[in-house]
């Protein structure tokens, strides 16, 4: 693997190791389809990461492993030191469920959009909150001061993370009435909201035009800078890709077949190939 | 153990009635995922049906197919024929009316609305059931003999009844008929294209709401047979009958694994057998308690059921 | 609602002083109410005063006029009480049903629990069994079988109904909507059914030194069921809630009532009741943000089981008695119906649909029963039909008006089309006319297990 700058923005974390994520020999296979096939991949601290390749390589997939949301064929995945996927008995493998690799500090969003639709966008973000919250369902009948105070550092902090998102005017909105645009953003607020380190964007310019798309890398760009974020990207939008990532990775049939800085992935002859071989039914 | 064959065989012939009635619901199922809370009372009506088509007027029925025992066996055979095509015609001529009146426009609606919609016509079907039938037990005289057929072998300690065997000539043929009509014709490929998906289905040509009414319409008339089946084999039909069939079939139908029709069968003759077993050997109290059992296992535990849920098999 | 500049104190005087804070807040906010909103809030006070009065005044100075005067017979003592019982058990089940849709069909076995445990606890029952404790009852020393207060019972009846309702979602809240609503089913007839059979229990069972045996003990009461069961009861007071009590059994039944409305509200504006609304609406996306699906719709069961545990436990001290026959199927949808039909997801809309449905059962069909068989006893019945009547509702409510006449917000768009719009309008949003509409995936009913995942979207680009 080649040296690459990494940011590193002193992230608190269990161990020094400089990546946050490992994933070795991460396979997934359904029934008789092969989906993601043997590999192997590093998200550095602090970094952007962008995984990339043709429809149905693979990536949503990867995600849905990292997340806990499928459970690997074979393989391991470690995050920020704990262990997501690993070896179980009799060869099997075992994973974490999703909401704990959530409160373990990894948050998404979805490449179409999965919000609460009848929920206000405050609301939806609340619900990202939850996982950290502290009081159950008796201190909510009872009304203790412990869940009060609570709900009223919630509502402040949601609505911060509505502010980041350029939404605070419109945090009684029921999300079904936001615009594509601001439903994005609110997506990524939702996913704030979990307080995550590491930052999983399905698509996140997907639908968009030039200016929406430069907006969201720039606020990207901001995420990692302000809050100290490490981002995992799947994207179609090739300037997306080539003007924001610290690394690239690219699928091709569940399998990784280039890595590194944006301009060697762009120039790797297999990269074409895979994309251009893959005709009209490329990106659309 | 002769005691326990006999269990067994009359635990044989509630079986394959349960598996008519099964075969209604896991068809159903199959097709448009679906539990239909009504069928059992379907079932039930057909029985009744076939109880004032046959009871004479002095037991308060209509008496226009008047069978008993001594009645000469090819006017019987005659009269058991009619009562079969009217009580199979018209109860899947109710079964598709209920599917177009109550769960066709809630086709696009949420999950749960259609079934709540079933729970609601199970009502109305078993209220019309009271209100025909009153609250109480209809009963006709038997119209088969109670003698054993196996006493030629010299076999007495266990017998097998005129009726059980014609519960066995009656369901039978019809397993086997609608077995060649899902595999062999064009409409069973469609009914197994449209519970595969039914969208693509759409899309190469099969009309969906017609396979799906024709669906039903198979369900209702196989329900139709089996309420014929149940008042000459059990001599009697009650409102009360749809609830119990409904719960006995509809676990036929999710222990031999939904959707599939080999399942439904094998499933409905286990059933069949507990019944009988439990009937006998603990008491009837506790039967269905037994059976409700069978099924949350079942559900928590093998949701696939045993041979696995499919209605459409590779031919 | 400020967020940051009010401090909440800490401890018992905090909690108290919050209280204290939210109930002086009320005067203000009924002014503000009636300057903003007259008409609503003059005809909800309007409303409030009826039902408050209505016990006393029914009972003591209407039934009288009830046939000459009005037209329809009025709710009399027992059927009032009764509203309040079945209001208490729908906003249970709304919790269930409305707030984390989950279809529940055997809501009745929680409340036959909640009965037996009165029943056991309060009546001469265990006398047979040689179990004697008087503990705070008001029966007299020596008296046979087990005496507790009501407060008591009802504490025990919802720690025992929660477990029940535990025990029955762990393992089965993971499976799909429909299989959910039969195992739920099954659940709701086996209960009843060991109520009516236990009845003599033949039972040995050896355990090292310790051999428990029982030979024919009538365990549950059986058919006939148990009975006298002591009535709710404040000693000093001297006040008794039982089916002669005239009026005071109403208002027991409004006063649990009313906790029951504020505990439910409670829940609904907190962590959990977020939780439950977004398992509602996606169940993948609310597990993916963090959200333990299966820990929340526990939750959700037990609770709203418990509900129908104080329920049942109130009825049976209520009638003295309790019977394996009244707690069947039937009731279950009963109860769903009134959820639905009142308006689901909407705290009052259950309250609503439980006072209309009571009514409707136990006042409105026996009297027009009554009424036609004066004048033609040939014709049917509607009182013995009356599951004929609510078939038909269902199925007209499920094609017509599935969100009810009072649904929350939420279920109303849910389920409608115009449903939505109407919410925007009332709540002053301006429609936006270029959004994307969200596909609601796995609507909850239909939420297979986060692992099932073969069928969603993420698998789309495979």
């Amino acid at each position: 693997m080649n040296t690459t700058e990494v940011v590193e923005l002193g992230t608190g974390s269990e161990t020094d190791d400089k990546m946050l994520v490992h994933a070795r020999g991460v396979t997934k296979r359904f029934g008789g389809l092969l989906a993601v096939n043997n590999v192997d991949f590093d998200i550095p601290r602090g970094s952007i990461v962008s995984l990339i390749g043709p429809n149905g390589a693979g990536k949503t997939t990867f995600f849905n492993m990292i997340t806990g949301y499928y459970v690997p064929t074979t393989g391991d995945i470690s995050f920020d030191g704990h262990d997501i996927v690993s070896p179980g008995r009799r060869g099997r493998v075992k994973s974490l469920k999703p909401h704990e690799v959530t409160a373990l500090g990894i948050g998404r969003t979805f490449q179409n959009i999965r919000l609460f639709g009848t929920m206000s966008a405050l609301d939806n973000v609340k619900v990202g909150i939850n996982v950290h919250l502290q009081s159950h369902w008796w201190d909510a009948i009872l009304r203790t001061p412990g869940m009060v105070r609570e709900e009223r550092a919630t509502v402040d902090e949601c609505m911060q993370l509505l502010k980041l998102v350029d939404l605070d005017h419109r945090s009684e909105t029921w999300a079904r009435n936001l615009p594509y645009g601001d439903q994005r953003r609110l997506e990524i607020a939702r996913a704030l909201a979990t307080r995550p380190k590491l930052l999983l964007l399905d698509e996140p310019t997907a639908g968009m035009n030039s200016s929406e798309t430069r907006q969201m890398t720039d606020f990207i760009r901001k995420l990692r800078a302000e809050l100290g974020l490490t981002v995992l990207l799947i994207e179609h939008d090739m300037r997306v890709v080539m003007g924001i990532s610290d690394r690239v990775t690219v699928l091709d049939h569940g399998e990784v077949i280039a890595e590194g800085l944006p301009a060697e992935v762009r120039a790797n002859p297999r990269v074409i190939e895979a994309y251009l071989g893959r005709g009209a039914a490329g990106e659309s | 153990m002769d005691q326990l064959i006999q269990v067994l065989i009359i635990g044989l012939a509630n079986g394959l009635i349960f598996a008519l009635v099964a075969l209604g619901y896991t068809l159903v199922y199959g097709i448009i995922e679906l539990i239909n809370f009504a069928h059992g009372d379907v079932f039930m009506l057909g029985s009744m049906l076939a109880y004032f088509l046959i009871a004479p007027i002095s037991s308060g029925g209509w008496g226009i197919f008047p069978i008993t025992v001594d009645t000469p066996l090819p006017l019987k055979i005659a009269e058991i024929l009619a009562v079969l095509a009217i009580c199979m015609a018209a109860m899947a001529t109710l079964n598709v009316t209920i599917e177009r009146v109550a769960y066709r426009p809630l086709r696009n609606a949420p999950k749960l609305a259609p079934l709540i919609s079933a729970i609601g016509m199970s009502y109305v079907l078993q209220n019309i059931g009271l209100v025909w039938g009153s609250a109480y037990q209809r009963t006709i005289d038997s119209v088969f003999p109670p003698t054993n057929l196996l006493e030629p072998f010299g076999i007495t300690s266990v017998a097998i009844t005129p009726s059980q065997v014609f519960v066995g000539i009656l369901t039978i043929p019809l397993l086997i008929a609608l077995s060649l009509f899902v595999n062999r014709t064009r409409q069973g490929r469609a009914m197994r294209a449209t519970a595969q998906d039914p969208d693509t289905a759409g899309l190469m040509g099969v009309d969906v709401n017609r396979t799906i009414a024709i669906t039903f319409l198979i369900g209702g008339g196989l329900a139709g047979a089996a309420g014929v089946a149940q008042l000459l084999y059990n001599d009697y039909t009650q409102y009360t009958l749809g609830f119990r069939f409904g719960l006995n079939s509809f676990t036929a139908a999710v222990l031999g694994g939904i959707g599939n029709l080999q399942g439904a069968v094998l499933g409905a003759l286990v059933i069949g057998e507990i019944n009988a077993l439990s009937d006998f050997y603990l008491s009837p109290n506790w039967t269905q308690a037994i059976v409700f059992g069978v099924l949350i296992g079942i559900l928590v535990f093998k949701p696939t059921g045993l041979l696995g849920q499919q209605l459409a098999d590779r031919a | 609602m400020s967020a940051t500049t009010d401090t909440v104190g800490t401890g018992i005087t905090g909690w108290l002083g919050y209280i204290g804070g939210t109930l002086a807040a009320i005067p203000s906010q009924y002014r503000t109410a009636l300057r903003q909103r007259r008409r609503n809030t003059i005809a909800l006070t309007i409303l409030f005063i009826v039902v408050v009065l209505y016990p006393a005044v029914g009972h003591y100075v209407l039934a009288d006029f009830s046939r000459r005067v009005f037209p329809l017979p009025l709710p009399d003592d027992t059927v009032s009480t009764f509203m309040t019982i079945f209001a208490i058990m729908a906003i249970g089940l709304n919790i269930v049903a409305g707030f984390a849709g989950l279809l529940d069909l055997g809501y009745v076995a929680f409340y036959a629990i909640g009965a037996y445990c009165a029943a056991f606890l309060a009546s001469p029952h265990f006398g047979a069994l040689g179990i004697n404790l008087v503990f705070l009852g008001h029966v007299g020393p020596g008296a046979a079988g087990i005496h507790v207060p009501f407060w008591l019972i009802m504490i025990v009846a919802i720690i025992v109904v929660a477990t029940f309702g535990a025990l029955l979602g762990a393992p089965t809240l993971r499976l799909r909507g429909d299989y959910l609503a039969i195992v739920t089913l099954g659940f709701g007839e086996i209960v009843p059914l060991f109520f009516r059979n236990l009845s003599s229990v033949t039972f040995s069972l050896t355990l090292g030194p310790i051999v428990i045996s029982l030979a024919n003990v009538n365990l549950t009461g059986g058919v006939q069921g148990i009975n006298p069961i002591d009535p709710p009861y404040i000693p000093i007071l001297g006040w008794v809630f039982d089916a002669r009590s005239g009026p005071m059994a109403v208002y027991l039944g409004l006063f649990l009532l009313a906790i029951a409305i504020l505990v439910a509200r409670n829940l609904e504006h907190s962590r959990i009741g977020r939780a439950w609304g977004a398992i509602r609406e996606d169940e993948t996306a609310a597990e993916m943000m963090g959200v333990n699906t299966l820990r929340t719709k526990l939750l959700a069961f037990a609770l709203g089981a418990s509900f129908a545990g104080v329920a049942g436990s109130f009825q049976a001290s209520y009638l003295g008695a309790s019977t394996s026959d009244f707690f069947d199927f039937s009731i279950s949808i009963l109860v769903l119906i009134m959820v639905i039909l009142g308006g689901i997801g909407n705290i009052w809309g259950a309250v609503l649909g439980a006072f209309a449905l009571t009514y409707l059962d136990k006042s409105l069909l026996p009297y027009i029963g009554q009424r036609i068989g004066d004048v033609a006893p040939s014709l049917p019945n509607p009182a013995e039909y009356n599951f004929l009547i609510y078939g038909v509702i269902l199925v007209l409510m499920m094609r017509f008006r599935p969100q009810g006449f009072l649904p929350s917000r939420q279920r109303e768009a849910e389920l409608t089309v115009h449903g939505l719009q109407d919410a925007e309008r009332e709540m002053g949003v301006e429609v936006e006319t270029d959004n994307v509409d969200i596909t609601p995936h796995g609507q909850s009913e239909t939420g297979s297990g986060a692992r099932d995942a073969e069928t969603t979207d993420e698998a789309r680009d495979l």
